[in-house]
């Protein structure tokens, strides 16, 4: 583990001593390696999980997710080289440090073997995503973002330091491979469904659950693009990383408990669907769009069957390709046009033509279409809520053709008709975006032919 | 703290009268600073956007979607449409930057305010017969709930188009499609309107239907009024610069082109040097009589003259003078808007014998446009005479004000320029009517809206008053200019 995170340290040195020329390719190239690194992790053996010191351990489901972190660090870097062109040197590197702290946060929290540990970090990540998002992001409304992003979380996240210190008091070790075995049954008393709400309630807002979503979209639009991936991608997952872990403490309260997020989630899940139908702001609706997702992966954590987390898994992978790999397609479009709104540039296909190409592959994935994994994940988990209870099927079906039209609806917005006059002279795509693009749909494609890995 | 409370309890002036009669405000409000830091905390939380370091609550939003330079009733127009033909709505977000929130100087406000459809060229009577529909159904329009109904005084009486022998002809071969026009003999003239003097006259056309004059103050405060209601945000500021953005293309035929695009407008705030950069996808030029000053700015017509590049957009100031006079013997009610063969013009103002009247001047004599002064001399000259010899009852009148305004006068061809600029592929003109901008302007902004949203006009085709005349030297000669 030390491999991996010793590297990242060492990014930022990297970075301030560079010359003014070499900043990004340095760091993305370096990051790059790291990322190559980070992937014999995927090797899990077994069920066991792969120990690697007493702070940190791997096992198949954070390796994923810690492949996916160190994967999307280039990406990110990639992405925001034209927006920050214009700012000064040392503001660009103090970007390119909060990113690389905030990937090492992430490291560490998605291989911390002690749950307090696992919570420390999660907090401190906001810290660096806030500066990101307030300091570099597009309008005054960013400010407005911040807040509402650091306080959901955090108010969130303080019952959780609470349970989590109870949980150590009475069970005595809070390191996770050893609760697995010590945790006691809890059952649905009100001191209980008190420590339960505790623990759960950081991961939904994380998640975030339908009701607790209104950071969400805020964030993303003020957020510039490198925030907005990280958030889309990386950042999310945490929750359902975290709830994954800590459900285990908690049977069988959960049987009882989860109801009221079920229903949520489920209800959020078609409500936000078509909250996206309705968006005219681009960004917006791939924000909605992640809720939508993430209230599927809700679902299935709380139903707690292997088959619903081994779709759980694939789908939090899948969709933070996909998600990313849409809000690098907006973030483009916005660079040329200067605007967010769908409606004022559209008929790129004519003009963009290999663009269009990644707008159509980015859509169809994300309308999960066989055989990408983020049709794996949604199939999984469909099919494990049909067993838990046959109605969940009308609402996960209602979701899965919203969310097909509303994908549709942005790819036809943005590609198909005809060009607007005024958006003739938009620069041809560059390398640097194609290649983004690329890198993207590669481990999306490729995880089709082999998903076992992401199964967990 | 023990005297605080002895004096609350002892002291029992103020509350004895009780909270709220302290000179009209609360007791704890008593320096003014709890309705500031009410203000305060209420720009701290959710949902307002709060800059920590200073106040920038007169400042332009950060972007907007589409900036319409100037606040007439043009941009207004332009502005309510893009919100009404918009297919999802609340889309688009609209900013309109005006310099003057007086409209002093404002062409709209200082118009004569009359409507017409004798027009020569086809689109003109398109878009005013548009224009008059708009107008009467302005409350259905520009209805906002729970504000009064508008009322836009529009008086029915029609024009009254005089020519000479010179000018017959052509007047008869004006008359177009949808306009109805009555053509009269100097015999029938002299029966419909006594007060007539029909010496030089050979043919009068009178419009029957649809003509007339009405208040365009109304009709820009209406417009105002509803489009903020639609969400259209106005800013007190000038535009001073366009940062652009340039790429070097080649055409189907091979030549290159450079196409700009602004994608920063700076406002700068009245009286002050602040200044605002808005980022915006698309620029609106509704500047009026100023906008061949805001075509500068975004580098159209520089270049080397007789190419693209170096057309300029060829709209100018030009005064006109406006003269309001008395006259108890003047012809009554039904009075239409008169226009002679020599230019002259007026028209029944109110119903107390008043009238509005005026004359363009020729080329030669064209007035100073540094300022709005009257000057009463031209009333003398040129003016007076024509209009006594016309009207013999206009041999004894007696001015009572005068003002003066602005053409946004075309030197091209004095008709409209609509649409897109061929180079700067994202700044769009409504502007340059040369005098009946205001009549057309319902029309016009819904054209400039069809072209912004779809790219092409649906319902009136305007693309003969298209920038790229003024390159190609097809002119769009309007026959009955006033």
């Amino acid at each position: 583990m030390l491999k991996i995170i010793v590297p990242t340290a060492m990014l930022m040195p990297m970075t301030w001593l560079s010359k003014p020329n070499m900043i990004w390719i340095n760091s993305t190239t370096y990051s790059l390696l790291i990322s190559l690194i980070s992937l014999p992790y995927l090797n899990q053996l077994g069920d066991n999980s792969l120990n690697l010191s007493l702070l940190f351990f791997s096992d198949s489901l954070s390796a994923p997710l810690l492949v996916l972190t160190t994967w999307l660090l280039p990406l990110m870097l990639m992405a925001s080289q034209s927006h920050l062109s214009k700012e000064t040197l040392s503001r660009k590197k103090l970007y390119i440090t909060m990113l690389i702290i905030l990937q090492l946060l992430l490291i560490m929290t998605f291989t911390a073997t002690e749950l307090i540990m696992f919570y420390i970090l999660f907090e401190a990540t906001l810290i660096p995503t806030l500066i990101i998002i307030t300091r570099w992001g597009n309008q005054t409304e960013r400010l407005n973002a911040g807040l509402y992003f650091l306080f959901y979380t955090l108010m969130g996240s303080l019952p959780l330091l609470v349970a989590l210190l109870y949980i150590q008091n009475t069970t005595g070790t809070l390191n996770f491979l050893v609760i697995q075995y010590w945790a006691k049954p809890i059952s649905a008393t009100w001191s209980n469904i008190f420590l339960w709400l505790a623990c759960m309630m950081a991961f939904m807002v994380k998640m975030p659950l339908y009701g607790l979503h209104l950071w969400l979209p805020k964030a993303h639009v003020e957020a510039p693009i490198a925030g907005s991936m990280v958030l889309a991608a990386v950042l999310l997952k945490l929750g359902g990383y975290g709830m994954m872990r800590i459900t285990i403490l908690l049977n069988p309260a959960t049987n009882q408990m989860a109801y009221p997020f079920m229903m949520l989630s489920l209800w959020g899940m078609v409500m936000t669907s078509s909250i996206c139908l309705r968006q005219t702001d681009l960004k917006s609706l791939i924000a909605y769009s992640s809720v939508s997702h993430m209230a599927l992966v809700i679902v299935a954590v709380l139903i707690q069957t292997p088959w619903s987390y081994m779709g759980a898994t694939a789908l939090m992978i899948a969709h933070g390709l996909t998600s990313s790999m849409l809000f690098c397609l907006a973030n483009s479009n916005y660079e040329r046009v200067h605007s967010r709104t769908m409606i004022l540039a559209r008929g790129l296909q004519t003009i963009l033509p290999l663009m269009a190409a990644w707008w159509l592959l980015a859509s169809l994935a994300n309308l999960a279409l066989p055989p990408t994994i983020n049709l794996i994940g949604e199939l999984f988990v469909v099919v494990a809520s049909f067993s838990w209870s046959n109605m969940t099927i009308v609402l996960m079906g209602t979701n899965i053709i919203i969310t097909a039209l509303y994908t549709l609806y942005m790819l036809t917005t943005t590609q198909r008709g005809k060009y607007t006059h005024h958006i003739k002279n938009i620069n041809p795509s560059f390398t640097r975006e194609n290649a983004l693009m690329a890198l993207h749909l590669l481990p999306l494609l490729l995880l089709s032919l082999n998903p076992k890995i992401v199964l967990g | 703290m023990l005297r605080r409370t002895l004096l609350l309890g002892l002291c029992r002036g103020p509350l004895g009268r009780g909270l709220g009669t302290h000179r009209g405000g609360s007791i704890l409000d008593r320096d003014g600073k709890m309705s500031e830091i009410k203000k305060k905390i209420q720009s701290i939380l959710p949902g307002g956007d709060w800059n920590p370091l200073y106040d920038t609550s007169h400042l332009p939003p950060e972007s907007s979607d589409v900036v319409i330079v100037g606040g007439g009733v043009l941009g207004l127009s332009v502005a309510y449409w893009l919100k009404k033909l918009e297919k999802p709505r609340g889309a688009i977000r609209v900013l309109v930057v005006e310099r003057d929130h007086t409209y002093s100087r404002a062409s709209t406000v200082l118009s004569v305010g009359g409507i017409r459809q004798q027009f020569s060229v086809p689109e003109n009577v398109q878009l005013s017969l548009f224009s008059i529909d708009f107008l009467r159904n302005i409350n259905e329009y520009l209805a906002v709930a729970d504000d009064p109904p508008l009322d836009i005084q529009f008086n029915p009486s029609g024009y009254l188009l005089l020519a000479s022998e010179k000018g017959a002809a052509i007047m008869e071969n004006n008359v177009k499609e949808g306009a109805k026009v009555c053509l009269m003999s100097p015999e029938q003239l002299r029966n419909k309107f006594p007060w007539i003097n029909t010496e030089g006259v050979a043919l009068a056309s009178y419009g029957m239907e649809h003509e007339g004059w009405f208040d365009p103050w109304c009709l820009l405060q209406g417009l105002r009024r509803k489009v903020q209601s639609m969400g259209v945000l106005f800013c007190r500021g000038e535009v001073t610069r366009f940062m652009s953005s340039s790429n070097l293309m080649k055409t189907a035929s091979g030549e290159e082109v450079n196409l700009k695009r602004i994608h920063e407008v700076h406002v700068k705030i009245d009286q002050s040097l602040e200044y605002q950069p808005v980022e915006c996808a698309i620029v609106i030029n509704a500047a009026g009589a100023w906008s061949g000053q805001v075509a500068e700015l975004a580098g159209i017509g520089k270049g080397p003259p007789g190419t693209l590049q170096g057309t300029k957009l060829p709209v100018e100031l030009r005064k006109r003078y406006v003269y309001l006079w008395h006259c108890p013997q003047g012809p009554g009610l039904e009075t239409p808007f008169v226009i002679d063969p020599s230019g002259t013009y007026f028209r029944r103002e109110g119903l107390g014998h008043n009238y509005l009247g005026g004359c363009s001047p020729t080329e030669e004599e064209e007035p100073d446009p540094g300022n709005l002064e009257v000057d009463h001399d031209f009333f003398q000259d040129r003016v007076w005479p024509p209009l006594a010899q016309r009207v013999p009852a206009f041999e004894t009148l007696k001015v009572r004000s005068a003002w003066a305004g602005y053409y946004d006068y075309n030197t091209f061809d004095q008709n409209g320029v609509v649409g897109p600029h061929p180079l700067v592929i994202n700044m769009y003109f409504a502007t340059g009517f040369s005098g009946h901008g205001l009549q057309q302007a319902p029309a016009v902004g819904r054209a400039v809206a069809e072209m912004v949203l779809e790219g092409h006009f649906q319902t009136i085709n305007l693309s003969s008053f298209l920038f790229s005349r003024f390159y190609s030297g097809e002119k769009v000669q309007e026959h009955n200019i006033i």
